[in-house]
């Protein structure tokens, strides 16, 4: 299966079988609603073929080049059928698993992910942990009989009140040891001494959760990579979220400049910045293009996807400022289930120079990395 | 074209621009081929010439081979539409006379005939018909000249697709913008490295760091930009025109925080830095300012209601 083939034959699937993937709710629907709908839409393209391309036939995929991957999200994304933020989890998991999880639970899990039968998180950031992630605390203990006991908080944990499984981080050196001293798992949500709190957050959704873990049990059978070796297992995944996720929320931008194009009222579109957005919009589209080529072509990706990244973080809030300009009333007092779209919208896209890596760490990356300053202290 | 190719023609589109003053950057790349080059590879010469050429701050009348060539005959020099415009130079007047109004490069003081375009076709004129005023301006070293003629009559002229056109000579700028911005940075990255202050390089401080990575953004975003406009051998007007208003704009910003980073010896003519400066705002304003070239995309899209196709994976 080439990329043409896919697209033509997955676009007329999709036109055949647009009823069966629409969402039966409108925008005011409830966190609930939308990851039951996730689940639907990938059970539907998993059964179908379109969700295995892409991926290795050793963890359920039918192989092929990752553009597939791109192209499946992208169309769903432009066709308003997924929200690109919940879906897009899977190109950051998955890979992670295929590359350090021992081959049989790789073979045994990636599929209930890719087929939305389970949801998974990734356990990351803590209270004390944000943008310096080699700092993390979260405690991995050898349990004397082979296997691994964790204690500690893990917070903006994306899911984890849907979650079954978390890829986690977890510090097994000493304190001091930085980012030598991580090693990473893949652990159960429904272990005991796991426990997940909600956070509400700016848009009114429970867009991410604080997790405790309370002497945790977790075997060795499901450490990913080597013990403090965790550090590439995180590094590894970064590159990730800035391709294929990246490309399905461009495909999503796109999708809201243009019902923003088509629907604003005569008179409110500026036309600089209109032209503005619409020219970021394309810019981005280029850079991420690339991106995806240069991963289908077995290139590692590495420090020069931070510019994919904040590139996406000034795309996404140039596309919602142009929206606040334009239909401010539906942003601040729209009741409306379009208004709310338009304010969720808005308010979430404040986050694009926050989370993934704040836009200050993206700068640091590009100026020691791409730029060669040298060290900043 | 393979690598080494590339290699050996980049190596004597260099050399021939370090010819000297823009007519003998002519008669040099005239020399090893580049008409040839332009001819056989299209797009691909394009971007390599005017990239080299936006990097070592050098002026020519490539500009003018580009549009030339893409009417379907090149050679000679070619009327470019006044600064910060993007619509033909030239309108048809009473009696089938030509009325030109723009600009020309160093190419138009020692060219024969010169193109100058109306709404739809290309017109061969006597360079000798053309009023021709030098440039000094903020880049006098770039020999612009303004030209205004009336009642001219042309020896030939033939149809053309003046969008089609513009996007050709459009995208050749946003290459040079590109690579002027780069060499921008390279000079405030050098600087920044080396300046020391407070007992260590500026280039260790977060505000210093942070504007360089700004600057990469900018000129990141406008070369990808620009290489996905100019993928086809027939320059997509559309994508064209927002590649050089992002290429334009990106320009400015790589600008304003490079020389901020270079601080006092960047506000000085002994610095490298001013030249390059001074060729962006210049190229800027070449077949359409970023800012004019945005409006006019905005106005076209509030009648359409829709958002222009990308070019798909």
């Amino acid at each position: 299966m080439d990329l043409e083939e896919f697209r033509a034959g997955l676009d007329r699937w999709l036109d055949e079988h647009d009823e069966a993937l629409r969402p039966a709710f409108g925008p005011d629907a409830s966190f609930d609603d939308e990851m039951d709908h996730l689940s639907t839409v990938k059970r539907l393209t998993f059964d179908a073929g379109w969700m295995r391309w892409g991926w290795p036939e050793r963890v359920g995929g039918l192989g092929g080049s990752t553009l597939m991957r791109a192209y499946l999200g992208e169309a769903l994304a432009a066709r308003d059928l997924i929200e690109p933020g919940i879906y897009s989890m899977t190109e950051v998991l998955a890979p992670t698993m295929i590359e350090f999880a021992p081959p049989a639970l790789a073979a045994e899990m990636v599929p209930r992910l890719l087929r939305g039968d389970e949801t998974w998180c990734q356990g990351f950031s803590e209270p004390g942990t944000g943008s310096n992630l080699g700092s993390l605390s979260c405690r991995a203990r050898p349990d004397g009989a082979g296997g691994w006991r964790v204690t500690g908080q893990k917070v903006w944990t994306s899911l984890a009140q849907y979650a079954q499984r978390c890829v986690l981080l977890t510090r097994t050196g000493t304190p001091e040891s930085g980012n030598r001293g991580i090693t990473a798992f893949f652990v159960d949500m429904d272990t005991p001494g796991i426990t997940v709190r909600p956070i509400r957050a700016i848009h009114g959704r429970d867009e991410f959760c604080e997790v405790f873990f309370d002497d945790v049990p977790v075997p060795d059978q499901r450490r990913l990579g080597e013990v403090d070796g965790g550090w590439a297992v995180a590094m590894d995944l970064l590159p990730y979220e800035r391709s294929t996720s990246l490309w399905h929320r461009g495909a999503y931008l796109r999708r809201r400049l243009a019902d923003l194009l088509a629907t604003a009222p005569g008179g409110a579109l500026d036309p600089e910045a209109l032209g503005a957005a619409v020219q970021q919009v394309f810019a981005f589209h280029a850079r991420s293009r690339a991106t995806q080529y240069r991963m289908a072509a077995g290139e590692r990706l590495g420090p020069e996807t931070s510019i994919d990244k904040l590139l996406l973080g000034t795309t996404e809030q140039a596309v919602y400022d142009l929206v606040a300009e334009t239909v401010p009333e539906r942003v601040a007092v729209g009741d409306d289930p379009d208004s709310v779209r338009w304010r969720t919208g808005f308010l979430y896209s404040r986050a694009a120079t926050i989370y993934g890596g704040s836009a200050e760490i993206q700068r640091n990356i590009v100026a020691r990395r791409l730029l060669d300053l040298g060290s900043d202290r | 074209m393979d690598a080494a190719t590339r290699a050996l023609l980049t190596g004597s589109l260099r050399q021939a621009l370090r010819a000297g003053d823009p007519r003998a950057v002519d008669a040099a790349l005239a020399e090893v081929g580049w008409a040839e080059a332009l001819q056989e590879e299209g797009p691909a010469a394009v971007a390599l010439l005017f990239t080299e050429q936006g990097a070592a701050n050098a002026a020519s009348g490539a500009l003018d081979d580009v549009l030339t060539a893409a009417t379907g005959r090149p050679g000679g020099a070619f009327v470019l539409p006044g600064y910060g415009l993007s619509a033909p130079p030239a309108e048809t007047t009473a009696g089938g006379r030509l009325r030109a109004r723009g600009l020309g490069t160093s190419r138009l003081a020692h060219a024969d005939t010169a193109v100058v375009v109306t709404g739809a076709a290309a017109h061969w004129v006597s360079t000798k018909d053309l009023r021709v005023t030098p440039v000094t301006g903020v880049d006098p070293e770039l020999r612009l000249v303004t030209v205004e003629a009336d009642g001219l009559e042309p020896s030939e002229s033939v149809p053309v697709d003046w969008p089609a056109l513009r996007a050709a000579g459009q995208l050749a700028v946003a290459y040079e913008l590109v690579a002027a911005s780069r060499a921008m940075l390279e000079l405030a990255c050098d600087h920044a490295r080396s300046r020391v202050q407070f007992g260590r390089p500026i280039a260790s401080f977060q505000a210093v760091r942070h504007r360089l990575a700004d600057s990469l953004l900018a000129i990141e975003t406008a070369a990808a930009a620009v290489s996905v406009a100019a993928e086809r051998d027939a320059a997509d007007p559309l994508l064209a025109g927002m590649a050089k208003a992002v290429a334009g704009r990106g320009a400015r910003t790589a600008a304003r925080h490079c020389q901020q980073v270079l601080a006092g010896i960047g506000f000085t003519a002994e610095h490298a830095f001013h030249r390059h400066l001074r060729r962006i705002l210049t190229l800027d304003g070449l077949l359409g300012t970023a800012r004019g070239l945005t409006r006019e995309l905005g106005t076209k899209l509030i009648r359409t209601r829709r958002v222009p196709p990308a070019p798909p994976l």
